[in-house]
């Protein structure tokens, strides 16, 4: 009898392995969160771990960047725009047993305001907080502000447990606990993290919603791109984040695998500094823009992983409209050098840094076309805080630098890129100043008229190609490759790199 | 005499971290960039920042922030890292021993084959073995650890798939002691754990023990021609003795000295070599901490690593020392 159970036992045992290794995804990442701390970090590493540990009072509907109710099953917004009510959905627990209501929304900002790191600038707009029954709340804001709706679909709105506050150790408002745990409604929790190795996120069976086919999600941390390729060749890994273009081009038509390709709201550019000589003239901004050969670029150093950038608002954005795009002319380029008085020529120099591998590439292009047009440019190399330092004291001439947006709406690429209060790492990079954009800018951000916004974004994109502080590259195509039996992966360009664990299983 | 000459070095130690510590400090501090705005992220406010900075204590003088953080040394505290917001020391423990038993793995590797292969290619001086393993060392001296980690992957995995793929270990780590996982799985008698992270051992530990191995190798043959070479080594084989106890008492004893040298500044080495080493083969130990701590200017973490390790090697090359006298009679301290 006793071996009759052992055996039964052994069989239980292994048909539980088997059985788990259908309904546990492993994702092969190449870089570990830094804390699991919503209200802390604005990393994307630590956003891809806890996103589905939480929910958000509304969130993106499927792959769109329309929103749709979360935690919140209803919301007005007053006429002014400077009110935002939330109705929120009953019986909802926390994963720590916590019962969510209006109280607990509020003290999420509370905290989040209280902490006062980077996320809490996402909603800078809220001017208070107040709780009108156990299950509405109400966002009271200092101006109108066109975007408000979707900061709170971001990973920066997710709603964490005021139970996090049991473990608060000198004030800190739970942080050292949260950065290694979650606390949240949504259908995960981090049930394991083992740093530099592996993040092991559980199902929650007590999910309120839809529960997540996967039982179990592990983040593995591998460094090297390489590995990873070589991983999910074997099928040790299901998804692999973040392969070379090299890597991707050959993983395609390997069996087995599938490389997943839509276009990402990921944009790369050049920031021609228009505080400094040459550059403080349009002509000279715009002799550049028609120097370099965009379809080079795209052909040969993105492998036809990259388009054109039309204008400065992304291709798939509703705001966005096709703009003139300056073609390569180098002739027109050396006439408007010449008629600027530039005719000897001059040098600039340009900034990359190895974090975008394609940078360095990029810029041996730019350097050849420039110098068909006469500016000699230096090529120069810094590590990623050293070129963002420069980029923040605007000690450069021109620099490569790339923008994704945190929320679905152009302001993201209008207001930060082009307000002259902006100037250096909040988002105005060129430090560019026109006054008549200035008022285009904060007109947009408290415009409540769609149509009346939208000519405004009109208006703009059509002054941002013609004074070209910015050289707008490539838009980038995200990638994913991925083992053929990973199924219902949705892609949304606003949750780059955060594949939606809640819908993905396994068919093998 | 031992006593006091440890003594001595002890303290010496003293100065020689102060040193450390000092130039790590500048180079973090004098690199262009602002920790505390990596932290805040791109859309931070001013005031933001300046919070931040405050809650760091970026805010104060150079001097006076080295004073505060040699305060905080002294007290056993090194501080807490920018970039992961925990306790530098908890970090440390949490990476180290799975680099601590990468390193000392391969130092192991190298010492006990490397010895016997130099003394092999000594005796059989200019034969066949000599040859072969000068053809071995000469490839381990000049073969990047970068090329032949993916090489080692690409046929033993890849090809073959008789060793495991990047990771310390497949299954569930063995319950955590010491976090030496060999260890750890041999005390807790996890012996599946045990054959899985050895396992894992083999490729990286010999990726980082080759260009150590091949430096032994070669150190150890030319001091033992030397050895073999000498008017005492020609006595005993005159005395009739047996010829493998003239090269491993008579000869082999004399020609470890130069070899220990080798092996004390080799370890400096294996620490840096661990680097490429854990990335190649996705080793959970300290240098993806450190290689992260760098890229955000988290001062406290890669001061705190760089103290580690300067205390390791300057220990290693101690022991060394020590050893000289064991090895060597005529020494003494």
């Amino acid at each position: 009898m006793r071996r009759l159970s052992g055996v039964l036992c052994w069989v239980l045992v292994l048909g539980a392995m088997a059985w788990a290794g259908e309904d546990v995804l492993v994702m092969g990442v190449t870089a570990e969160p830094e804390t699991l701390d919503p209200h802390v970090t604005v990393d994307n590493n630590s956003w891809r771990a806890i996103y589905y540990c939480y929910d958000r009072l509304v969130e993106y509907e499927g792959g769109t960047t329309k929103l749709r109710p979360g935690l919140a099953q209803s919301w007005e917004i007053s006429e002014d725009g400077l009110t935002y009510t939330f109705h929120l959905r009953q019986g909802i627990t926390f994963i720590d047993g916590t019962p969510f209501n209006a109280e607990a929304v509020r003290f999420n900002f509370e905290r989040l305001f209280a902490i006062g790191k980077g996320p809490a600038g996402t909603f800078e707009f809220i001017k208070s907080v107040e709780v009108i029954d156990e299950y509405t709340i109400k966002f009271v804001l200092d101006a109108p502000f066109a975007p408000a709706l979707s900061a709170f679909a971001t990973d920066q709105g997710c709603i964490v447990s005021p139970g996090v506050m049991e473990h608060e150790v000198d004030g800190d408002w739970g942080q050292d606990w949260l950065s290694e745990h979650t606390a949240g409604t949504g259908p995960f929790y981090a049930a394991e993290w083992i740093h530099g190795m592996r993040l092991v996120l559980k199902r929650n069976e007590g999910y309120w919603g839809e529960p997540a086919k996967l039982a179990q999600v592990e983040l593995r941390y591998v460094p090297e791109p390489e590995d990873l390729r070589m991983l999910l060749e074997k099928g040790e890994i299901d998804i692999a984040e973040k392969l070379t273009v090299d890597q991707i081009q050959s993983l395609k038509g390997v069996p087995g695998i599938r490389v997943f390709e839509a276009p990402s709201f990921q944009c790369h550019y050049i920031y021609l500094n228009c505080q400094r000589p040459y550059l403080n003239d349009v002509r000279v901004r715009r002799a550049i823009s028609y120097a370099i050969d965009y379809q080079g670029i795209v052909d040969y150093i993105w492998q036809g992983t990259a388009v054109r950038m039309e204008g400065p608002v992304p291709i798939g954005f509703a705001e966005h409209i096709p703009v003139y795009q300056y073609p390569y002319d180098p002739e027109r380029a050396k006439a408007l050098l010449e008629e600027a008085g530039y005719d000897k020529g001059f040098t600039l120099r340009i900034m990359h840094s190895p974090v975008v591998p394609e940078w360095r590439q990029m810029a041996i292009v730019v350097q050849q076309n420039l110098a068909e047009i006469g500016i000699d440019v230096e090529v120069e190399s810094y590590a990623w805080p050293t070129l963002r330092a420069k980029l923040d004291q605007g000690d450069f001439d021109m620099s490569f630098g790339y923008w994704t947006p945190d929320y679905a709406d152009a302001d993201m690429f209008t207001w930060f890129w082009f307000y002259s209060e902006n100037w250096g790492l909040p988002g105005n990079r060129a430090w560019y100043k026109n006054e008549v954009m200035d008022d285009l800018v904060t007109a947009e951000r408290v415009e409540i008229n769609p149509e009346e916004r939208q000519r405004l974004f009109e208006g703009i994109q059509w002054l941002a190609v013609s004074d070209a502080p910015y050289v707008y590259l490539v838009q980038a195509k995200y990638q994913l490759p991925m083992r053929e039996w990973v199924k219902g992966y949705v892609y949304n360009p606003m949750l780059l790199n955060m594949p939606n664990f809640s819908g993905i299983y396994i068919e093998k | 005499m031992l006593a006091f000459f440890i003594a001595r070095r002890l303290l010496l130690l003293v100065p020689t971290l102060l040193g450390v510590l000092l130039i790590t400090f500048l180079i973090s501090h004098i690199v262009p960039g602002d920790a505390a705005q990596l932290i805040a992220g791109p859309r931070a406010t001013p005031e933001i920042i300046q919070r931040i900075r405050q809650e760091y204590g970026l805010d104060k003088p150079l001097h006076i922030q080295f004073a505060i953080y040699l305060g905080q040394v002294l007290r056993g505290d090194l501080g807490k890292s920018i970039r992961t917001r925990r306790p530098v020391g908890a970090d440390i423990r949490a990476f180290f021993p799975a680099t601590f038993e990468l390193t000392t793995t391969a130092m192991l590797l190298a010492v006990l084959l490397g010895i016997p292969l130099g003394v092999i290619s000594a005796v059989y001086r200019d034969r066949l073995p000599d040859h072969l393993s000068r053809v071995f060392s000469v490839i381990g001296v000049s073969m990047p650890i970068f090329w032949l980690g993916l090489l080692l992957l690409f046929l033993f995995y890849i090809r073959l798939g008789i060793l495991p793929g990047p990771g310390r270990i497949s299954g569930d780590p063995p319950a955590h002691i010491t976090g030496l996982y060999l260890f750890d799985s041999l005390l807790t008698g996890n012996w599946r754990a045990l054959g899985d992270a050895a396992l894992h051992l083999v490729l990286p530990s010999f990726t980082l023990a080759f260009a150590v191995l091949a430096r032994i190798t070669r150190m150890t043959r030319s001091s033992m021609l030397e050895a073999l070479a000498q008017d005492y080594v020609r006595t005993a084989r005159a005395k009739g003795l047996h010829e493998r106890w003239v090269v491993v008492r008579h000869g082999l004893r004399n020609a470890l000295i130069p070899t220990l040298t080798v092996i004390g500044l080799s370890y400096g080495e294996l620490l840096g070599g661990a680097v490429a080493t854990e990335l190649i083969f996705a080793w959970p130990g300290m240098t993806h901490y450190v290689v992260g701590s760098m890229t955000s200017l988290d001062f406290p973490a890669v001061m705190g690593v760089t103290l580690v390790i300067a205390i390791i090697y300057i220990t290693v090359n101690l022991l060394v020392d020590i050893t000289y006298a064991l090895v060597d009679p005529r020494i003494r301290y």
